[in-house]
């Protein structure tokens, strides 16, 4: 940086997403609360601590491939032609798979580094978005599943599943926004329709809690232990989604030149797609569709608060895929629709598979995210996926070596590969293992006297060894 | 209005401002749902609410009763 201008823009540029990083560990903390909230308390600490073991476990293997995965796999491989050039400097990758160096952990790139400020902070805002996935998944599965178990998924979502996601999906130069012309703005399926579907595959083979059902199939309400748990911690989540709707934008960027447009100069803020939107704009859209998720999970759940603070969430996955784009009403109504679709989609599921999901993460995530998904192929419907470029007549869809516009089959199949290819069917398939290596779930004496029986028989035993000691 | 190609759109000698879906044609009919669903809402929410307090009071429950549904956290 040899002038002051370059160094503001370097600077800001690095302290944004430094922020949106703190921000965004809100949502853990808001997600470790509010599982605690929804488990009985004979399972608490366990539920805090497989929560808490997913951080360092995601970290250790985001740095060591997850990271790597996310900019070597952008065209498939072998599904579309990258837009990146080789330079061969190890700063701008090459063609993709096998050629990404400031994402390959033995290359000096990847540590302090005086000529790059940038992927550091994006290291850690994609590091906190796999931690959000795994999280996810973590509390629809509570009180049965092992922490050995919930580990292996969690690395398999965190840093593997929603890593190729985000590649394909997630990439200005990613295949499915070239051949399908997807488009998925704050992730209403990179990390919530995947990590619901994920979760999902889980929940098949895992089965519900002991209790859950009734001998003749009627499912039982095990509701929330600690309402004001769960309050805070969504609040918390949405707080920190503030800083991952943030965090998802470039703050300040020239278009102009980024697209080849001759004496063009065009600064603003960008989506992950480096196409133009303002800070502004989503913040409005972000409350607005909280708003509608919270207007309609009151009115369908009637004044439920588990529902209703849900839906505020589901609200703002469902309206995320456009939310760069979307007119605030528009983005309000989009949340409606969500809450309903989440809300509807769980009882009838429960019904009719005997899924218990504890925390209700499938509905809110994954079916929200995947009718976001199809709902803004109608609504932007003919947008650009990319700005690089786009097709000079109608739309490239299937071509491969362009960018498709914006329509509703292809976000369809996005969804569906979101959803279910890259979800839900890893999911099962590692669930699988595990349960036939006998590792996927507790015992069921150990389920019925409480994951932490040993903790609180400790604490008891302390308590009256200090109280004995005082007395005499 | 669509956006269907953001070089023409950032070409041009005044960039448009207003991007979402419909610009230009929609606004008043997007604040006239906006309108509708807000109104609406209430009503339904004070249907339901007043269905809930109703039911609750035929029950005619004691001051205490309620600690009777105190979950034991198990």
């Amino acid at each position: 940086m040899d002038n002051e201008l370059t160094a503001l823009t370097t600077i800001f540029t690095e302290f944004y997403y430094w922020i949106t990083v703190v921000l965004m560990f809100l949502i853990h903390v808001g997600f470790c609360m509010y599982e605690v909230g929804a488990s009985r308390y004979k399972h608490h600490q366990h539920t805090l601590m497989k929560n808490t073991m997913l951080i360092p476990l995601v970290t250790v293997t985001f740095f060591l491939f997850g990271w790597w995965i996310y900019w070597a796999l952008p065209n498939g491989p072998g599904l579309a032609t990258s837009i990146m050039p080789d330079v061969g400097s190890g700063l701008i990758l090459g063609g993709g798979f096998g050629a990404n160096e400031i994402a390959n952990p033995t290359n000096a790139l990847m540590a302090v580094n005086l000529g790059d400020h940038f992927y550091g902070v994006f290291w850690a805002a994609f590091l906190l978005f796999s931690w959000t996935a795994a999280s996810i998944v973590s509390g629809a599965v509570i009180e049965r599943i092992t922490t050995f178990a919930f580990g292996i998924c969690a690395i398999a979502i965190g840093s593997v599943f929603w890593t190729i996601d985000a590649a394909w999906g997630w990439h200005f130069d990613g295949w499915m926004l070239k051949i399908l012309g997807y488009h998925d703005a704050y992730a209403s399926g990179v990390i919530h329709a995947v990590a619901g579907g994920f979760a999902l595959g889980i929940l098949i083979v895992l089965g519900p809690r002991i209790g859950k059902f009734s001998s003749s199939g009627e499912p039982r309400n095990i509701g929330p232990r600690n309402p004001w748990l769960v309050a805070i911690g969504l609040f918390l989540i949405f707080t920190g989604f503030w800083g991952f709707y943030a965090a998802c934008n470039i703050p300040i960027f020239n278009l102009g030149p980024e697209y080849g447009m001759e004496g063009v100069t065009y600064w603003t803020a960008t989506n992950i797609y480096v196409t133009p939107t303002t800070l502004g704009g989503i913040t409005m859209n972000f409350l607005m569709s909280l708003s509608g998720g919270f207007l309609a999970g009151y009115l369908i759940s009637k004044g439920d608060p588990f529902w209703t603070y849900s839906s505020g969430l589901a609200g703002i996955i469902c309206s995320s895929a456009g939310n760069d784009l979307y007119h605030p009403i528009q983005a309000l109504v989009i949340a409606m629709v969500g809450v309903v679709v989440a809300y509807k989609m769980h009882y009838w599921v429960e019904r009719k598979f005997k899924i218990d999901d504890a925390v209700g993460a499938v509905a809110v995530h994954g079916y929200a995210g995947f009718a976001g998904l199809i709902i803004c192929g109608f609504v932007l419907w003919g947008y650009p996926s990319s700005g690089y470029n786009v097709p000079e007549i109608g739309n490239g869809m299937w071509d491969g070596t362009n960018y498709a516009l914006i329509n509703p089959l292809g976000m369809f199949i996005g969804a569906l590969i979101m959803f279910f290819v890259l979800g839900m069917f890893p999911g099962w398939v590692i669930a699988k293992i595990l349960h036939g290596m006998g590792k996927l779930r507790i015992p069921r004496e150990v389920e019925l006297a409480g994951l932490d029986y040993e903790i609180l028989e400790a604490a008891k035993d302390d308590e009256k060894a200090v109280s004995s000691s005082a007395s005499r | 209005m669509t956006v269907t190609n953001w070089i023409e759109h950032l070409s041009a000698a005044e960039v448009q401002g207003s991007i979402f879906p419909g610009a230009g044609s929609i606004e008043s009919l997007l604040v006239l749902l906006g309108f509708v669903l807000w109104i609406g809402w209430h009503i339904i929410a004070a249907k339901q609410e007043s269905s809930k307090l109703a039911k609750l009071a035929k029950r005619r429950h004691g001051p205490n009763d309620w600690k009777s549904n105190v979950t034991d956290g198990q």
